[in-house]
C-alpha cells in the first residue's frame, strides 16, 4: 500500500520535468544575468565593467528618484487595481449568475476583452491626442462652459496620473473578468443548490461559497496584478515624455530602469538593480499574500467534501 | 613516378588557389547594413549598379522603442554584428563616442574634395578621429508668412525679413510687434519647443567640462525668451508634432474659445519643408491652403535639426568595403547629385533590382552635405515645386545660404538627455507651477538621475 | 414572488445598463483606432475623431507599397503564436498537475522557485538572452521565441491555481481504479475538465505572443521571418514623414486575426458547468 502511493508521488517529478529542463537552458541565464548586472557598473557603451557589489543598491536608495519611483508605482496600482478587481468581481458574478440570466454574456466578454488586444502604444497615443492642449477635450470642456480657459492636462499632475489608472484599468479589466470567470464557472452547481435549499441568499452565496472556492485564481489575479503593476510600463511611458512627466508624478519603477538602461551611456548595471530592488519587494508582498490568504480553511473544507488527497 | 606526382601536386595546389581566392561568378560579397529608415535603401540599389559583385542585405529596425539601439547592442561581440549603421540625429554623437565605430580617416580626402558642410563632419568627429559621415546636411531656417509678414512689418522679401529677425533680441522685439498689430489673434511662433534648438546650438560651452555640468548663458537666455514668450502671450502654448502645431500652419487653429489664430512663424530643417510644412499647408478638409504663402530665411541664429549619419562598426568582416559604401553615399558626386536631383525614381532602381518594393525612390530637393554638389544644382531648383511653394524663393538656394554658419564642434553624445531633462521642469515653470529655483533644482535631479558620476554644482 | 420577479428584473434592468455604459467606454478608443485606418496621415496628425474618412484604400495602397510581404508576416506571426501558445498551455498545466496531484519531495521548493521566478523583471535581460542563444546558434530562429515558453513561469502559477480549484481526487482515483496510467489521467481526465481554463491560458498566450514585437525584433534579423506586427512597426521607422494612416491600417489589420481567435476559443469557455459534472 504505501509502497504504491509513493511510486505514484514520484510521478510528480516526471510531470515537472521538462518546465525544469527548459527552464535550465531558457530561463536560467537571463534571470543570473540580470541578477550578476545589478551587482556591476557594466554600461552598454563602453567594453570594461566592474563588479561593484552593492553600490548600486547603496546609490538607489540615496536617489530621491527612486524613492518616489517606489511610491508613484504603489499608488498607480492600487488606484487601478481595487476599482478593476472590485468591477472585474461584480460583473463575472451577474455573468455567471443563474438566478440573473444575462443574455449574451458571451458577447459582452468579448466587447470587454478588446482592449487587452491594443498595443499600449496605440492607447496611448489615442489619449495623448485627446488630451492635447488644443485637442477636443478642452475644446469641448470649453465651448460647454465648463471651465473657463484651456488646460494644459499634460502638465497636470493630477489628470495624467488618473489617465494613467483609467488606461491601466480599461486594458486589463476584461482579461480579470475571462480569469474570474473561468474559475466561477468551474465550480458545481449543486454546490449552490444546496446552499439555496439551506436558505441562502445571493450575498451569502457569494461569500461563502464563490469567494472561497475561487480564492486559488483570486490568489493569481492578485499576485500577478502586483507583479504588473511593480513593473508598469507602457503607458506612463507613452503617455509622457519618458520620463514620467509632470514633476515626475508618474514616474514609475520600470521607467527608472529603461532610463537608466537607455541612457547616455547605458547604465545596464545600474538598471538591473533597479530590477533587483523591484523583484525583492514585489516578492517580500506576494508573500505576505500568499500568508493571509493562505489555504488552511480550504483544506478542512476539501477533505470534508471530497475525502482529502490523502485517501488514496 | 615521379614526374606524376609532381604534376599532382601542381594541380592540386593550383585547385587549392584558385578556389580560396576565387569567388565564381553566381557568388557576390555580402554587405550588411541597418538603417531604421527605407531611405538608404535607395542608396544601397544604386551602390549594387556600380558595385555588381556586392550583395546589399539591407536590415531596417525601428528605433521607436529602442529596438534598433537595443539589437546594435546585442549582436556587439557575436557574429551577427552589421557592416554599416545608420546612426540619427538624437543618437549618433553616443556611438561615434564609443568605441564600436571605425576610424575613417581613408576617406579624408573624399571629404575635403566633396567640400563637406563642417558641421556634418564635427558630428561625427570625436577626439580627432572621423568615425561618422552624412550623405545629408540638415540646417535649420525660419519659416514666416508672407501675407502676415506684409501687413505686420511692410515687407515679405526675405532680405529685409532677415535684418528684422536678425538675431534673439530682434526676434523677440517683433513678437511684440506682431501681437500687438493682430490685437493677440497672431502667435509669433505656435510653441516654445521651435527655438529652444535654437538656444542650444549657440552655445560656447559645452554641457561638460571635465566631468562637470556646465550651463552656458545661452542656456539662461533661453529660460528667459521662454519666460517672455509665454508670460506675454508671444507663443500659442502648442506642443510639436501635436495637433495644434499642425494646425497653425494651415489656418485651422482655434482657441480653445473658438475664435480663430494664426502662427506667424515655424521653426523647421530642410526636411521640414517637404515633409511637415508642405502636406500641412492644406486644411485637412480641404479647403483652404496656406501654399504660396511661405517664405524662408535663416533667421535669428543658424542650428541643425535631424539627420542621418553612417558608420562602420569596427568588427566588421569587410571593412574596406564597408567604407567604400560609406563613400559612396556620402561623398560621391554622382550619386548625391542623383540623390538631391530626384534621378533615383522608382523606374530607376527597379532596373537594378526588380525587387525594389513600390514604394522606394528619393524625390528630389533633399538637401546633401556636400558643397560642391549644392552648388552645382542649386540653380536647378529655381521653378520646383517647394519653390512654387514658397512664393517663387528657391528654398535650395536659401538653405545653402544658412549651412555654412552652422556648427557642430561642442556636441557630446549626452546633449539629447541633457536637454531633454529640461522640457519638463521647463513647461511646469512656464505654468506658474513651480519657481526658477526649483525648476533648475528639478532639471539638476534629472540630469544626476542619467549619470550619476556627473559633477554638478 | 411577485417582490422577487420584479426585484429581479429590477436588477437585470440596472446591470443592463451598466453594461452598456461599460461597453461605450469600453469601445470608444478602439472605434478611433478603426477610424484612423481610414483617415490620412495629415488628418490624422491633425487630431483625433470619430468619424470615419475616406482614405482607406489609400493608406492600403501606402501599405503595400513599402515592400512589405503582410501574407507571409501573416503566417510568420501565426505560426509562431500557436506553437507557442501549444507549447505554453501544455507544459504549464502538465507541470501545475504534477504540483497539485502529487505530494513529492522538494515539491514545495521547486514551486516557490517558480513563483519567484514570475516577480522578475526580464525586459533587461533581452541582450544577454540574445547572446546566449547567438552562441547556442538559435539566432535569427522561432525557437528563440518559441521553446521558452515551456518554462513560462506565469503559466504555470496560473494552472496551478486553476487546477487547485476544481481538482476531485475522487475523479482521479476512479481514473486509477480504471486503470488508467498518471498520463493517461492527465490527458483523458484531467485535461478535458480543465478546457475551460486552458483555453483561457490559451487565449493569453497567443494575444502575448502575437502583440510582442520588441523582443521579436531583437531576436530576428532576417525580414522574411518577420511576424506581423513586425512589419507594421518597421513603418514607424520613416521618423521625419511616418506615414501614420498606413500604420494605422496595419494595427487595424494585424488586431482583427487575434480577434478571430478569441472568437474561437471563447465557445469552449462556455460553462464548465456541463464539464465538471461528478455524481457525488
Amino acid at each position: 500500500m504505501i509502497k504504491s502511493r509513493l511510486n505514484k508521488n514520484n510521478y510528480g517529478y516526471i510531470f515537472i520535468a521538462p518546465f525544469i529542463i527548459g527552464f535550465m537552458i531558457f530561463g536560467l541565464y537571463p534571470v543570473l544575468n540580470t541578477l550578476w548586472l545589478s551587482f556591476t557598473n557594466t554600461t552598454l557603451m563602453t567594453s570594461h565593467a566592474k563588479f561593484i557589489w552593492f553600490d548600486n543598491f547603496k546609490a538607489l536608495f540615496a536617489d530621491e528618484m527612486f524613492i518616489k519611483a517606489m511610491k508613484n508605482t504603489w499608488l498607480l496600482w492600487l488606484l487601478n487595481f481595487i476599482p478593476q478587481l472590485g468591477m472585474a468581481m461584480l460583473v463575472s458574478v451577474w455573468f455567471t449568475s443563474t438566478r440573473l440570466r444575462i443574455k449574451g454574456v458571451g458577447i459582452w466578454r468579448v466587447i470587454f476583452y478588446l482592449p487587452n488586444l491594443m498595443m499600449a502604444a496605440v492607447v496611448a497615443a489615442l489619449f495623448f491626442s485627446l488630451f492635447s492642449y488644443y485637442g477636443p477635450v478642452n475644446q469641448l470642456l470649453v465651448r460647454a462652459g465648463i471651465i473657463p480657459e484651456a488646460i494644459d492636462y499634460i502638465r497636470d499632475r493630477t489628470v495624467m496620473r488618473a489617465l494613467v489608472v483609467f488606461i491601466q484599468w480599461w486594458l486589463w479589466f476584461g482579461q480579470t473578468i475571462i480569469i474570474l470567470m473561468a474559475a466561477m464557472t468551474s465550480i458545481s452547481v449543486s454546490v449552490y443548490e444546496a446552499a439555496l435549499v439551506d436558505g441562502a441568499n445571493g450575498w451569502q452565496m457569494f461569500r461563502f461559497i464563490t469567494l472561497p472556492l475561487i480564492k486559488p485564481v483570486m490568489i493569481y489575479v492578485l499576485v500577478t496584478s502586483l507583479v504588473g503593476g511593480m513593473q508598469m510600463f507602457d503607458i506612463p511611458y507613452l503617455l509622457t515624455d519618458g520620463r514620467g512627466s509632470p514633476a515626475n508624478a508618474i514616474l514609475t519603477n520600470n521607467i527608472l530602469m529603461y532610463m537608466k538602461f537607455r541612457s547616455n551611456q547605458g547604465h545596464i548595471g545600474a538598471a538591473s538593480s533597479v530590477g533587483m530592488m523591484v523583484f525583492v519587494m514585489t516578492s517580500f508582498v506576494a508573500l505576505l499574500i500568499f500568508y493571509l490568504l493562505r489555504d488552511k480553511d480550504a483544506a478542512k473544507a476539501s477533505k470534508k467534501v471530497n475525502g482529502g488527497k490523502d485517501n488514496a | 613516378m615521379k614526374k606524376i606526382t609532381i604534376i599532382f601536386s601542381v594541380l592540386i595546389i593550383l585547385t587549392m588557389v584558385l578556389t580560396a581566392c576565387g569567388k565564381t561568378a553566381g557568388e557576390k560579397t555580402v554587405l550588411n547594413v541597418w538603417s531604421f529608415t527605407n531611405e538608404i535603401q535607395t542608396m544601397a540599389i544604386a551602390f549594387e549598379k556600380t558595385h555588381p559583385d556586392v550583395d546589399v542585405v539591407y536590415t531596417m529596425i525601428p528605433m521607436t522603442n529602442g529596438e534598433y539601439q537595443t539589437k546594435l547592442m546585442a549582436t556587439l561581440g557575436t557574429d551577427q554584428v552589421p557592416d554599416v549603421i545608420a546612426l540619427e540625429a538624437a543618437f549618433v554623437k553616443q556611438y561615434v563616442e564609443s568605441d564600436f565605430l571605425a576610424d575613417l580617416k581613408s576617406l579624408n580626402a573624399d571629404v575635403k574634395k566633396a567640400d563637406v558642410y563642417p558641421f556634418v563632419t564635427e558630428v561625427g568627429t570625436f577626439d580627432g578621429v572621423l568615425k561618422g559621415l552624412s550623405y545629408q546636411a540638415t540646417p535649420g531656417a525660419l519659416f514666416y508668412r508672407r501675407s502676415l509678414a506684409k501687413a505686420y512689418f511692410g515687407t515679405d522679401d526675405p532680405v529685409e525679413m532677415q535684418k528684422i529677425l536678425g538675431d534673439m533680441d530682434k526676434y523677440l522685439a517683433a513678437a511684440a510687434v506682431v501681437k500687438e498689430k493682430s490685437a493677440g489673434d497672431t502667435f509669433m511662433v505656435a510653441s516654445n519647443g521651435d527655438f529652444m534648438n535654437l538656444f542650444y546650438a549657440n552655445r560656447a560651452n559645452p554641457w561638460i567640462v571635465d566631468g562637470t555640468l556646465t550651463v552656458d548663458p545661452m542656456v539662461n537666455k533661453l529660460i528667459e525668451t521662454a519666460k517672455a514668450f509665454r508670460d506675454n502671450g508671444y507663443e500659442a502654448k502648442a506642443t510639436q508634432w501635436q495637433e495644434g502645431w499642425f494646425a497653425g500652419m494651415n489656418d485651422s487653429l482655434v482657441g480653445a474659445d473658438g475664435k480663430p489664430k494664426q502662427i506667424f512663424s515655424y521653426f523647421l530643417p530642410t526636411w521640414g519643408l517637404p515633409y511637415v510644412l508642405a502636406p500641412h499647408a492644406a486644411s485637412a478638409d480641404g479647403t483652404k491652403t496656406t501654399a504660396g504663402d511661405w517664405a524662408m530665411i535663416t533667421g535669428p541664429l543658424p542650428y541643425q535639426w535631424g539627420g542621418t549619419w553612417l558608420g562602420v562598426m569596427k568588427d566588421s568582416k569587410n571593412l574596406k568595403l564597408a567604407k567604400e559604401f560609406i563613400r559612396f553615399c556620402t561623398l560621391d558626386e554622382t550619386n548625391l547629385t542623383n540623390w538631391a536631383t530626384g534621378v533615383y525614381t522608382n523606374a530607376y532602381l527597379k532596373a537594378i533590382d526588380p525587387n525594389t518594393p513600390e514604394g522606394q525612390a528619393q524625390a528630389a530637393g533633399d538637401f546633401v552635405g556636400s558643397k560642391v554638389v549644392v552648388n552645382k544644382i542649386t540653380a536647378g531648383f529655381d521653378n520646383s515645386e517647394l519653390s512654387k511653394f514658397l512664393g517663387g524663393q528657391n528654398s535650395y538656394g536659401a538653405f545653402a545660404l544658412a549651412a555654412p554658419s552652422v556648427n557642430a564642434r561642442l556636441m557630446q553624445g549626452s546633449d539629447d538627455a541633457i536637454q531633454r531633462a529640461f522640457n519638463d521642469p521647463l513647461a511646469s515653470y512656464l505654468d506658474g507651477n513651480i519657481t526658477l529655483d526649483v525648476m533648475w533644482q528639478t532639471w539638476k535631479d534629472a540630469v544626476h538621475n542619467e549619470f550619476p558620476e556627473l559633477k554638478i554644482p | 414572488m411577485h417582490n422577487y420577479r420584479l426585484n429581479t428584473n429590477l436588477t437585470r434592468a440596472f446591470i443592463y445598463l451598466f453594461l452598456a455604459i461599460l461597453v461605450v467606454i469600453t469601445v470608444t478608443p478602439i472605434w478611433m483606432l478603426v477610424v484612423n485606418a481610414t483617415r490620412s496621415t495629415t488628418e490624422i496628425q491633425n487630431g483625433v475623431s470619430l468619424i470615419p474618412s475616406t482614405h482607406m484604400l489609400e493608406n492600403y495602397r501606402v501599405l503595400l507599397s513599402k515592400g512589405l510581404n503582410l501574407p507571409r508576416g501573416f503566417l510568420n506571426s501565426l505560426q509562431i503564436s500557436v506553437l507557442t501558445t501549444i507549447v505554453t498551455v501544455y507544459f504549464s498545466m502538465l507541470t501545475a498537475y504534477g504540483i497539485v496531484a502529487y505530494e513529492f519531495k522538494g515539491k514545495k521548493i521547486m514551486y516557490n522557485g517558480i513563483l519567484v521566478l514570475v516577480m522578475i523583471p526580464m525586459q533587461l535581460s533581452i541582450i544577454g538572452f540574445f547572446r546566449f542563444m547567438s552562441k547556442i546558434g538559435l539566432d535569427d530562429s522561432y525557437a528563440s521565441l518559441i521553446l521558452p515558453s515551456m518554462a513560462s513561469a506565469a503559466s504555470v502559477f496560473f494552472s496551478k491555481q486553476y487546477l487547485e480549484s476544481i481538482y476531485l481526487q475522487d475523479l482521479i482515483d476512479a481514473g486509477r481504479i480504471d486503470g488508467c496510467g498518471e498520463l493517461g489521467i492527465f490527458h483523458k481526465i484531467m485535461m478535458p475538465i480543465a478546457a475551460p481554463g486552458a483555453f483561457t491560458l490559451g487565449i493569453f498566450a497567443f494575444v502575448g505572443s502575437w502583440n510582442n514585437f520588441f523582443n521579436a525584433y531583437i531576436l530576428i534579423t532576417s525580414r522574411n521571418k518577420y511576424t506581423l506586427p513586425m512589419l507594421i512597426q518597421t513603418l514607424r521607422g520613416d521618423v521625419y514623414r511616418p506615414e501614420y494612416g498606413a500604420i494605422y491600417f496595419g494595427l487595424a489589420a494585424s488586431v482583427v486575426p487575434i480577434i478571430i481567435i478569441y472568437f474561437l476559443f471563447s465557445r469552449y469557455i462556455v460553462n464548465g458547468i456541463s464539464m465538471g459534472a461528478v455524481k457525488e
